[in-house]
């Protein structure tokens, strides 16, 4: 089941994923969004954006993930320096890592937002979560391109 | 006047951080910029000590005066961990040691070096090591002193090894760098215990009320063991002639001004309070003798003039070693004397050296010939370098050694004394006689050429080359001769002002040991017994080295027994490892398995057959029929998983007995676990069946040592033992769940509804961040075996002229694809 050469692929699958994905990664964002007061979080966000890549990978193959011009260390790497930073922003300000900071404002019309540090935190799982997800799959692709180069 | 003095803090001590800081800012600026540093970064560099120096000289009338500045920062208050600096006379004294050479060392390498692309590395590490320097010589706290210590360590490693691509300047590295960290963990272990049995963490606090007894005893052998591998004491000393692979620069800076002193620091420091415990007078007595004695021999087998130093810098520091280490004030006083005077010659030296190997292209002394005029003030700077080195007047270390000499002939310290001082006047014999070598090798005019007068001596490797040609010697620029010419004018100017300079250094030497603090220096002493031995001394070194000058035997530093032995040593560690790592590690993924599940059984039916099979509790199996059937389709899926006959299906049905376990989470009412079960097993059930599109259909026939019915027995006993543990543990609680005060706390404390998402993120967040860092690894891991995997494909693909597309660097790019995966970075 490696990805499908140009030929053989479906252009219903295609097509579906290419619908499809905006509406994951929406869910996604919304999922690590949600988990301070709900299922979800950063973890489960990160896994559906990740999933989004591989479905994009099994309908188009190692171009579709190319063609996302991200680098998944970049995203590892900038995910793991968003939740180290809050961690240490606590550590700095409040004097124990990773104590949670909780901010309220009232906006007009929307009501009220209420924002958690943590939350910060969570999205830096997410991020770091879809960059590994994203790590494996490139791998397979870069496995794919390995074998057609040779063939 | 120095045993009245109250002590008195200081208004403003935050300074020494701020300098220290300096220094780290300095590094940062000149490494962060990678190439880009290479034209500004020694100068700007430069600035760190530079205001170092300034601000020590400006604060100098007030520290000499007995005002001692002191930091205390809290750092981990749990192990009473703070960073603890205190600047005294000495720590003044060493501070304007460090911060001058560092300045003149960074200026100089600014035409030494001339242009080159790593010159930013240099600046940084060089200014990040002047600031480590600095923060051993002004460290109070113990664990301050070992933390700067290490930071020695580190950026002198970077340094020896700033050749990177020359395998011989890595090992010498490694070699300096295992040495002196084996020293620093023992020094850590002893620094550790006086902690404890001098109730104290500060060096002040530990000198004040010395402890005593057989603990501190050995403490102070470990601290000392620590304080030789620095300063290159027998049998440590080999690794630093290895050093000398580090540029000259950094060779005259690191060893021969700074870094080989911190272990004589910590011993001057250490001598006037524990100088009569234990084996410390006859261990520092005879590493430092061994290592005069040695050095001495080695330097006057050398042809490189600057290998010819260092082995004479292990044999100064070996002198110095014995003088501060002794404890009675007069050597302690005589030591820092000499200890400055040996800084300047020293250095001066080196960079002489540099100079000649810059301007004449060898530092052979069987080639060099002819300098004396093709550069005339190198060649003066070296010979009154070279004078004071020799001790003659009317230099600086002609004055400290007379002290040295005095101070040991009225030392009442019983038979040790005697030895020490008939192996000091030995060894300055040496001295004086590998002095006149050096100088007469790089300045006279008898020039043999190699290969051409040895006598089928192998050890030049067969090669030949002639006497270099005078006429082709560049004149060096002012900014390469003017750093050794002044150290060298010091040595002078110090010399002839010695009242002067005595006094000072006598009132910097009290924050040792306040007996010093009357004592004087004279450039003329008069006729005594010190001038008659230095007399003898000279004349006798002058004869030595009249009878062996004709000696073209060459010793190569490698070849020494204490290298062997630590050549043994390291090769049969790494030997060990290799053996250990085929004889446990035969990569058989069954075996593997075998041995870990084997374990996890027999620890866990261990621990049921301890007793934990009391609190086993008879489990409800299940509250809804439709839990019943989620449960009973978890176990049939992955019942069938073992009887599965192609890799495919086995993997279908694990993912199946997974789904199902997830709607028993769910019903059990953890939905934030049901939801990453799913996901966790949609991608592991893809990832799994891309992988498998890359192996054989079937499953591999088991290996032979374990037929069928060990396999199955092995598996059968950690399902029974895990599930039997499970029941057991689950009924084994005491005390109250952690669960109830993480649900009351969940929303006040950290803001959110979902208790589980708040553990994670809050409660637990710390166990997050580790969570996740292991899985960057693991990601990151993922990323590099890929691309590891590349290059070698890469190559072969540019070779074949292959047309493939994202994998061409410089060929034809037929579609965005390749854009794209250039900007992906993957595909490198």
């Amino acid at each position: 089941m490696s990805a499908p050469p140009r030929s053989r692929r479906s252009v219903v699958l295609t097509e579906t994923v290419n619908g499809i994905t905006p509406v994951l990664l929406l869910f996604s964002i919304f999922l690590t969004l949600r988990g301070h007061n709900a299922p979800g979080g950063g973890f489960a966000g990160g896994l559906v954006m990740g999933s989004a890549v591989v479905l994009r990978y099994l309908a188009s193959g190692p171009r579709g993930v190319r063609s996302l011009r991200v680098d998944p260390i970049v995203l590892i790497g900038t995910g793991l320096v968003i939740a180290l930073s809050v961690g240490l922003t606590s550590l700095i300000v409040d004097g124990s890592f990773q104590e949670s900071a909780i901010w309220k404002w009232h906006v007009p019309v929307i009501g009220d937002i209420k924002i958690v540090s943590s939350s910060l935190f969570d999205i830096g799982v997410h991020v770091l979560v879809v960059g590994v997800v994203m790590a494996i799959i490139v791998a397979f692709a870069e496995a794919d391109d390995e074998m057609r180069g040779r063939s | 006047m120095a045993t009245a003095r109250p002590p008195t803090v200081h208004e403003e001590p935050t300074t020494l951080i701020l300098l220290l800081l300096a220094h780290v800012v300095a590094a940062l600026a000149c490494l962060a910029p990678g190439r880009h540093a290479a034209r500004w970064a020694l100068p700007v560099a430069a600035i760190a000590p530079a205001v170092t120096f300034g601000w020590l000289v400006s604060q100098a009338p007030a520290v000499l005066d007995g005002d001692t500045p002191t930091v205390d920062i809290e750092w981990i208050p749990q192990i009473s961990l703070s960073i603890s600096l205190r600047l005294d006379g000495f720590g003044l004294l060493m501070g304007l040691l460090v911060s001058g050479i560092g300045v003149l060392v960074l200026l100089y390498s600014i035409s030494y070096f001339g242009r080159r692309d790593d010159l930013g590395r240099l600046a940084g590490l060089l200014v990040a090591f002047a600031g480590a320097m600095l923060g051993i010589v002004w460290a109070d706290g113990l664990l301050t002193l070992f933390v700067f210590w290490e930071l020695t360590s580190i950026t002198s490693f970077l340094l020896i090894g700033f050749d990177d691509t020359n395998a011989s300047a890595r090992a010498a590295a490694t070699r300096a760098f295992l040495v002196t960290g084996a020293g620093g963990l023992s020094m850590l272990a002893g620094l550790i215990i006086l902690t404890i049995v001098g109730d104290t963490t500060t060096i002040s606090g530990l000198l004040a009320d010395p402890p005593t007894g057989t603990l501190t005893n050995v403490a102070l052998v470990l601290v000392l063991l620590g304080a030789f591998t620095k300063s290159a004491q027998f049998p440590f000393h080999f690794w630093l002639p290895g050093a000398m692979a580090a540029p000259t620069p950094v060779s005259a800076y690191l060893h021969s001004a700074t870094m080989v002193k911190a272990g004589l620091v910590v011993v001057a420091r250490f001598a006037p309070a524990f100088a009569d415990a234990g084996l410390w007078r006859e261990l520092v007595v005879g590493a430092g003798l061994a290592s005069l004695v040695i050095g001495g021999v080695r330097a006057m087998r050398q042809q490189d003039a600057k290998l010819a130093l260092a082995h004479g810098t292990v044999s100064q520091l070996g002198f110095l070693m014995v003088l501060l280490g002794l404890g009675t004030p007069a050597t302690t006083y005589a030591g820092v004397a000499m200890l400055v005077a040996h800084a300047l010659f020293k250095a001066s030296l080196f960079l002489s050296i540099g100079v000649v190997d810059h301007e004449a292209g060898t530092r052979d002394m069987r080639r060099l010939r002819g300098l004396l005029r093709a550069l005339p003030v190198v060649a003066a700077t070296m010979i009154v370098a070279a004078a004071s080195m020799a001790a003659i007047p009317p230099t600086f270390g002609f004055v400290a050694k007379e002290k040295a000499l005095d101070g040991l002939l009225h030392a009442e310290i019983g038979a040790i004394g005697t030895i020490a001082l008939v192996g000091i006047v030995l060894g300055s014999v040496l001295t004086v006689a590998y002095t006149i070598r050096i100088v007469v090798g790089v300045l006279g005019d008898d020039a043999p050429g190699i290969g051409a007068d040895d006598d089928g001596d192998t050890e030049a490797g067969g090669e030949v080359a002639a006497a270099i040609d005078p006429a082709d010697v560049h004149r060096p620029p002012f900014a390469l001769v003017g750093a050794p010419a002044l150290l060298a004018l010091l040595s002078v100017v110090f010399g002839v002002t010695a009242g002067a300079v005595g006094d000072w250094l006598a009132e910097a030497t009290a924050s040792l040991d306040p007996e010093t603090a009357s004592k004087h220096l004279v450039l003329w002493p008069g006729i005594n017994e010190a001038l008659m031995i230095s007399t003898a001394i000279i004349a006798a070194g002058v004869v030595l080295w009249w009878f062996t000058r004709g000696a073209t035997r060459t010793l190569d530093a490698r070849h020494s027994p204490a290298t062997a032995a630590y050549d043994q040593v390291y090769d049969g560690l790494l030997e060990g490892a290799r053996r250990t790592t085929a004889a446990t590690q035969s990569g058989s993924l069954p075996l593997y398995l075998a041995i870990v599940l084997t374990t996890v059984a027999v620890s866990l039916i261990v621990a049921l057959g301890a007793g934990a099979t009391d609190s086993i509790s008879s489990p409800r199996f299940s509250n809804s029929p439709v839990e019943f059937v989620a449960v009973v389709v978890t176990g049939l899926l992955a019942v069938a998983v073992v009887f599965a006959r192609k890799r495919f299906m086995a993997v279908v049905l694990l993912g199946g007995s997974g789904y199902a376990l997830a709607i028993v989470y769910l019903i059990q009412g953890a939905p934030d676990l049901a939801i990453t079960q799913f996901l966790v097993e949609t991608l592991t059930i893809v990832v799994f069946l891309l992988v498998l599109a890359r192996l054989p259909v079937d499953f591999a026939p088991g290996p032979a040592w374990a037929p069928r019915i060990v396999r199955v027995g092995i598996a059968t006993a950690v399902g029974a033992a895990v599930a039997v543990f499970a029941l057991s543990a689950s009924g084994a609680r005491t005390e109250p769940s952690v669960g109830e005060t993480f649900v009351a706390l969940s929303e006040p404390e950290a803001g959110g509804r979902n208790v589980v998402n708040v553990i994670l993120v809050d409660f637990r967040g710390f166990d997050t961040l580790g969570e996740i860092t292991v899985l960057a690894i693991a990601g990151a891991g993922v990323v590099n075996l890929v691309r590891a995997a590349r290059r070698p494909q890469r190559r072969k693909h540019l070779d074949d002229g292959n047309e493939d597309v994202g994998h061409d660097h410089d060929g034809e790019r037929s579609s965005t694809d390749s854009d794209a995966g250039r900007q992906l970075g993957v595909w490198r």
